[in-house]
């Protein structure tokens, strides 16, 4: 494959290029202008057109896979592991916007991090660039083992990132969350990809070229299954499950790690502690790369969820909640950083919720629209937190809006394209991703219903929050000396704002489905491009594979109709949205919004702890495990197992002290036992010799 | 004319009893030494006597190589008596009883 | 030669430093110690060897000669490498070095003795891991312990001599039933075998030449089976297998550091390999018969000692304890028998020697720096010594299976071959495999905790020392060992691996119950 590659041969540079800038960082960072940061630019921007390149190389209908490196192989085993690169639709367009998303980060760093002095920026920017490099090399891995190698190495970096200002307590406390509960999703993960190696013998996502791949064998295993025919040779199932039951068993377990990384509940609560990293890290984590691994693969490997309707609805109804629940949380945080962690989540949960509903392209549309607005609030509040010389309470803010109005507007264009509001990006996006859980719903789904239910209920905590935030950080009066006059910010800070702002504005056009529907003119963009994928990749296997397996099919509104059920749809999410946002206009508008939590009551302390999660994971992890368990263990080893070691040499102990008794010293003693032990002998000889005449006999 | 080697052994074994004796109920360690003597001497009988029996002078031939360990043996068996005596004022064996655990 | 001149280099070695001035003695140990490292790694460059060594193999630098005759037995010199061997002989040259490097700022009294004892050790390690004659291999087995015992007990710590004696007694007595074991076979093979030459034994046993003892007493099956039981309980101790393992972290604690990196990385190998090259080559059909056992065990390894060392606060006692959890993965991998588990297992002990080698050494440059090994005793150093930090942190995420560095390399070939093997009906060991895997979060959980306390937040320090930047010579084994680790991670196959799949393949193929990919059970 490689030897047709053009352009394609130098796709392994898109990784390579931030590891190297890793590399330099680390090793002469300390030497360099900047620490180290300009390598990063020049990386991350060098993959950012590498990236764009293959775009345009896809786009001409040439999806590309190439094999890297065998990793394991030859005649010993049964199964080769190696490393490849798969460029298609799906991961060429994530490529673009991890680039993107990265380089801006970059430049932005730039302002946050140098222009504020920080100590360590060596570390801070190789740590930046092992995390762009893990990412882009997660995005196009050609196999799930080099997904899941490159999504554990995306998790270290977060680690890293997180706990970047080591010498606070609160930053190693939260990074090490964040480790532990992703690791913990991902242990899932591990035995997924064994499973699945194990069940197939081969962990290939598919692509042009690529004989055997697992979805595909899924696919056909399914089929024969269905038509009565025997499994596909390739194709082991475990326990004496039937092909279905055992993949989704497969499919769970490969979830556990795109739940854990994607901060689905109940393995949401790393997410907002991890806001003690640097803000830029938290754009890049939110948007592009960490939170982002989870959903993208749910994408990647696409054809093997589609196969499946029990994971398809788990899938739907985990976003649905994880969507709702987030949302309502956010309501009552003060911190700027922590509603936009709680929306992270929620958002989050709306691109599961896309996917489960059977809508692949809505799914990575959101993903798409998300990256940008969420990045854009992460550095607006990058910015805000840099003018307000790093205090975060939302309280102490206030009439930002004339003191700084590029981060305003720019932050302004993100919440609206947050909130869902006409016709920013996340409007489209998350109106796609609600019509199609709908129509599904209503054709032949009737469970997804519900979970289409929790997204709209959620879109008005969404919109309420998002301006609850936007009121109280610009609007109004400074309500602290800081607010009052805040520091300036730099170019480096504008720039990025001023791109990501415009890009939240109108990412959107990538695809107008309602427009499209009315206007054929107006092409659907991103539905082209996903449905002209390789073959087994593209969103038009993927909607066969979802009507054929899941049975999903396209419903309407009764009395509606197709076109109707579209408009009826996104009508109802505008609205709720207006509402939600009308409400925070409502309740904090004016010169000094006053705190309306209060009026939760007892709701309030549940929201404010949110919902008692952290305690009993803390609880799980700490008292139980480290507590109770392990100190259990300890103490049965210590005293149990190696008591009984002791014992075992206390009893010889002992008993050498009582035998030595026997020596007492004294030389008559030791005669006598000489003599006792001769004449004991001789009876004993005499005995067996018959010298008594058989007396004894 | 001859007399029979039984006779022999039972002075023998007399002897030997008699050293025994001594061994276990003296606690001079002179006495002691005097006791070993005559345990051995009790075995030179015997090599002596079978010889004498089998008309084989090997037994008389073992027995003065006896008598010469037995005065090498008295002659350490003294030493030691003496630094005993030097070391507890005393030839009570019994005493003696430090080398122990 | 190379096998005889490396024993030899070593010896000789051993010999020259002992009479070397305590002032120069770390030097021209640290310098000495380079030869032999060359020559594995000359001899690594040439190995040619194809196959198992005890299955009729290829052997590379094989050398074969008749030293004893006893009774019916011939007691010969073998020594020979494959595919198994090699990499734990590379192994126990480089840590040997590594160890004797980051021993120069501990050990201050009695220089030449240490370093001399250090190096009779590498005699005897690369004895163990090179002889094929069963004899031979006693002799460097039962060796390995006199210089372990004298350098835990001279200069090691507090409890250093209850330690020591603990270890002597301990191993000992386990070399005692495992000897017992093995002449069992030995005897019961009769006539069958005309030396103790392990090739030869392992032939004939795999060949059910195997007669009853104690004229019937004890068929061929029960004598195969008391004779693994015996030498799995003495090869376990080594391991060491829990619950067989205590004697592990008081040594481990008490050893001066570069010991505990010797003894993690070099010592408890030699259980591990003498598990595979008796109990899993030699008896097939009983190891497989006692499946179950065997991983039930090995998960209660890997869960019990994560645990154990989850409730540790002790540096040196975490990382001991991690050491029994790691080791377990070894035997999970070991009793699967497919490629990926057998070759996984072997591929686990080289990398679990580098990492908790590494692990080890940077606990002893903290504590060289701040006396104290105790989480509670220090926060924050990180700050004062960002290096070894930084190297607990990459030994740390490599323990904890990081991809691209050799733990996760080894724990996933582990993974995929034990929880594709049939030697379980029912897909039994998919589950044990499932179970044993959730090692992998407390592993990282107790590792994470421990930095978390003692090298990350404000900087403490409950002492009277200095805490500051470590000495290079301090540094460089750490790196050296962060280096190796990542290049068995990413590059496997061209560092050990085919090499060790070679090697293990004929355990796989001459089994009843063949275990590739496609021959599972399940539906079908």
């Amino acid at each position: 494959m490689a030897a047709e590659g053009g352009i394609f041969t130098f796709a392994p540079a898109i990784a390579v290029l931030p590891f190297v800038s890793f590399l330099i960082a680390l090793s002469a960072g300390r030497y360099m202008p900047k620490k180290g940061a300009f390598a990063g630019i020049a990386a991350t921007g060098g993959s950012l057109l590498l990236s764009l390149l293959m775009v345009a190389q896809v786009a001409s209908g040439h999806a590309h896979h190439m094999e890297l490196y065998t990793w394991v192989g030859g005649e010993g085993v049964p199964f080769e592991l190696t490393f490849g690169i798969l460029l298609d639709q799906l991961s060429t367009l994530m490529l673009v916007i991890v680039s993107t998303i990265a380089f801006l980060v970059h430049v932005f760093s730039l302002g946050y991090m140098n222009d504020e002095g920080e100590p360590g920026l060596p570390r801070y920017y190789a740590e930046l660039g092992l995390f762009t490099a893990s990412m882009l090399a997660f995005v196009f891995s050609d196999n799930i083992l080099m997904a899941f190698m490159f999504f554990e190495l995306v998790g270290l970096c977060s680690y890293l990132l997180i706990g970047f200002w080591f010498r606070r307590s609160g930053p190693p406390s939260a990074a090490k969350k964040a480790f532990l509960v992703t690791r913990f999703g991902d242990y899932f993960f591990l035995i997924g990809v064994v499973g699945i190696f194990a069940t197939f013998g081969t962990g290939m996502f598919g692509g042009p070229g690529v004989e055997e791949s697992f979805p595909v064998l899924a696919e056909e295993a399914m089929s024969a299954m269905a038509a009565g025919e025997a499994m596909p040779e390739a194709v082991t199932t475990f326990f004496g499950l039937s092909p279905g039951a055992w993949f989704g068993v497969l499919g769970l377990l490969v979830l556990g790690g795109v739940m854990g990384k994607s901060a689905q509940f109940p393995f949401h609560t790393w997410l907002p502690d991890a806001m003690e990293g640097p803000t830029p890290v938290s754009a890049l984590i939110h948007a592009a790369t960490m939170v982002a691994a989870g959903v993208y693969l749910v994408a990647r490997m696409y054809g093997f969820y589609a196969l499946l309707p029990t994971l398809l609805a788990i899938i739907a109804f985990v976003g649905g909640f994880t969507a709702l629940f987030a949302a309502t949380m956010g309501v009552v945080k003060d911190e700027i950083k922590q509603v936009l962690a709680y929306s992270t989540i929620s958002q989050y949960g709306y691109i599961m919720l896309g996917l489960g509903g059977g809508g692949y392209v809505a799914g990575v549309f959101h993903l798409t629209t998300h990256a940008f607005f969420k990045a854009l609030l992460f550095l607006g509040a990058g910015s805000v937190i840099i003018a307000m010389h790093h205090n975060e309470d939302m309280w102490e803010m206030g009439g930002l809006k004339d003191r700084m109005p590029v981060t305003y507007y720019a932050f302004l264009s993100g919440s609206l394209a947050l909130a869902g509001i006409v016709p920013f990006s996340g409007f489209w996006s998350k109106d796609e991703v609600l019509y199609e859980t709908l129509v599904h719903g209503l054709g032949g789904s009737p469970i997804l219903l519900g979970a289409y239910l929790m997204g709209i209920v959620a879109v008005f905590f969404t919109g309420f929050y998002t301006f609850r935030m936007v009121l109280l950080t610009f609007h109004g009066d400074p309500r602290s000396d800081l607010a009052e006059d805040p520091e300036p910010v730099r170019w480096n800070v504008k720039i990025p704002l001023a791109i990501l702002g415009t890009l939240a504005a109108v990412v959107g056009v990538i695809n107008l489905v309602p427009v499209h529907a009315v206007v054929g003119a107006v092409p659907e963009f991103l539905h082209d491009w996903l449905f002209h994928g390789p073959e087994t990749l593209n969103g038009a296997h993927y909607e066969e594979l979802t009507e054929q397996f899941a049975g999903y099919s396209a419903g309407a509104i009764p009395g509606l109709g197709g076109l109707g059920t579209l408009f009826a749809s996104a009508g109802v999410s505008l609205a709720v949205a207006l509402a939600g946002s009308a409400l925070a206009l409502g309740l904090y508008r004016g010169p000094d919004p006053a705190e309306h939590t209060e009026k939760l009551g007892a709701l309030k302390t549940v929201l404010y702890n949110n919902y008692y999660q952290d305690e009993y994971q803390v609880w799980l992890a700490q008292d139980l495990t480290e507590g109770t368990v392990a100190g259990t263990a300890k103490r049965f080893d210590d005293g149990v197992v190696d008591g009984l070691v002791n014992r075992v040499s206390d009893v010889s102990l002992v008993s050498g002290y009582f035998l030595r008794r026997v020596q007492t010293g004294i030389v008559s003693n030791y005669a006598a036992l000489i003599t006792l032990g001769l004449v004991v002998l001789l009876v004993a000889f005499g005995i067996m010799g018959g010298w008594f005449g058989g007396v004894f006999a | 004319m001859a007399v029979p080697v039984q006779y022999y052994l039972v002075l023998s074994a007399a002897i030997f009893c008699i050293g025994l004796f001594g061994i276990l109920t003296r606690r001079n360690a002179l006495m002691f030494l005097m006791s070993v003597e005559l345990m051995l001497n009790a075995a030179n009988i015997n090599f002596v006597a079978f010889s004498f029996q089998h008309g084989n002078l090997t037994g008389q031939v073992f027995s003065l190589f006896t008598m010469a360990l037995a005065a090498a043996e008295v002659a350490v068996g003294i030493g030691i008596v003496l630094v005993l005596y030097r070391n507890f004022a005393d030839v009570d064996v019994t005493k003696a009883t430090t080398l122990r655990w | 030669m190379m096998i005889e001149a490396l024993i030899g280099l070593c010896l000789l070695g051993a010999g020259v430093v002992m009479f070397t001035p305590d002032r120069y003695a770390a030097k021209v140990a640290f310098g000495w110690s380079l030869l032999p490292l060359a020559l594995s790694g000359l001899m690594l460059l040439n190995f040619d060897g194809t196959g198992n060594a005890l299955l009729g193999g290829t052997l590379a630098f094989e050398e074969q000669f008749t030293w004893i005759t006893l009774g019916p037995y011939d007691l010969s010199w073998h020594v020979g490498l494959d595919g198994i061997s090699m990499p734990l002989v590379a192994l126990s040259t480089l840590l040997t070095s590594l160890a004797i490097l980051s021993a120069w700022t501990p050990i201050t009294k009695r220089q030449n003795q240490f370093y001399g004892l250090v190096l009779l050790l590498e005699a005897s390690l690369v004895g163990v891991f090179a002889a094929l004659d069963f004899f031979l291999y006693f002799v460097f087995w039962e060796a390995v312990l006199i210089p372990m015992y004298f350098l835990v007990g001279i200069w090691g710590g507090a409890r250093r001599k209850y330690a020591a004696i603990k270890f002597f007694v301990y191993t000992n007595i386990a070399s005692l039933v495992l000897f017992i074991g093995f002449f069992g076979l030995v005897f019961g093979l009769g006539d069958s075998i005309s030396s103790l030459d392990l090739p030869e034994i392992a032939q004939a046993l795999r060949a059910g030449e195997l007669g009853s003892l104690a004229g019937g007493l004890i068929g061929p099956e029960l004598l195969a089976l008391s004779a693994f039981v015996a030498m799995f309980i003495g090869f376990g101790v080594k391991v060491p297998i829990v619950p067989f393992h205590t004697w592990l972290p008081d040594a481990h604690v008490e050893a001066p550091t570069p010991i505990s990196v010797l003894l993690a990385g070099v010592l408890l190998k030699m259980g591990t390999y003498a598990l595979l090259r008796f109990n899993f080559t030699m008896l097939p059909e009983v190891a497989r018969s006692l499946a179950v056992p065997i991983a039930a065990l090995a998960v209660i390894s890997v869960i019990y000692g994560a645990l154990l060392a989850l409730g540790q606060s002790d540096l040196k006692r975490v990382v001991a304890y991690s050491s029994v959890s790691s080791m377990g993965y070894v035997i999970l991998g070991l009793v699967a028998y497919t490629s990926y588990g057998l070759g996984g297992a072997t591929f686990q002990m080289v990398s679990h020697g580098l990492i908790s080698g590494l692990m080890f050494a940077c606990v002893g440059v903290i504590y060289n720096v701040t006396h104290t090994r105790e989480i509670g005793d220090m926060a924050g150093i990180a700050e004062r010594m960002p290096l070894t930090v930084g190297a607990f942190v990459a030994g740390a995420f490599a323990y904890a299976g990081l991809p691209l560095m050799a733990g996760f390399a080894a724990e996933f070939f582990i993974f995929v071959g034990a929880f594709q093997s049939t030697v379980i009906a029912g897909n039994g060991m998919a589950v044990m495999t499932a179970l044993a895997m959730f090692g992998i979060v407390i592993v990282a959980g107790y590792l994470l905790w421990a930095m978390q306390r003692s090298l990350f937040g404000p900087f403490e320090f409950d002492g009277d020392y200095d805490v500051t930047r470590a000495a290079r010579h301090d540094v460089v084994p750490l790196v050296v060992l962060i280096i190796v680790i990542i290049a068995l991670g990413t590059f496997p196959d061209d560092t050990f691996f085919r090499m060790i799949t070679d090697a293990v393949g004929p355990l796989v193929d001459g089994g009843p119950a063949e275990a590739a990919i496609g021959s599972g059970g399940g539906s079908s």
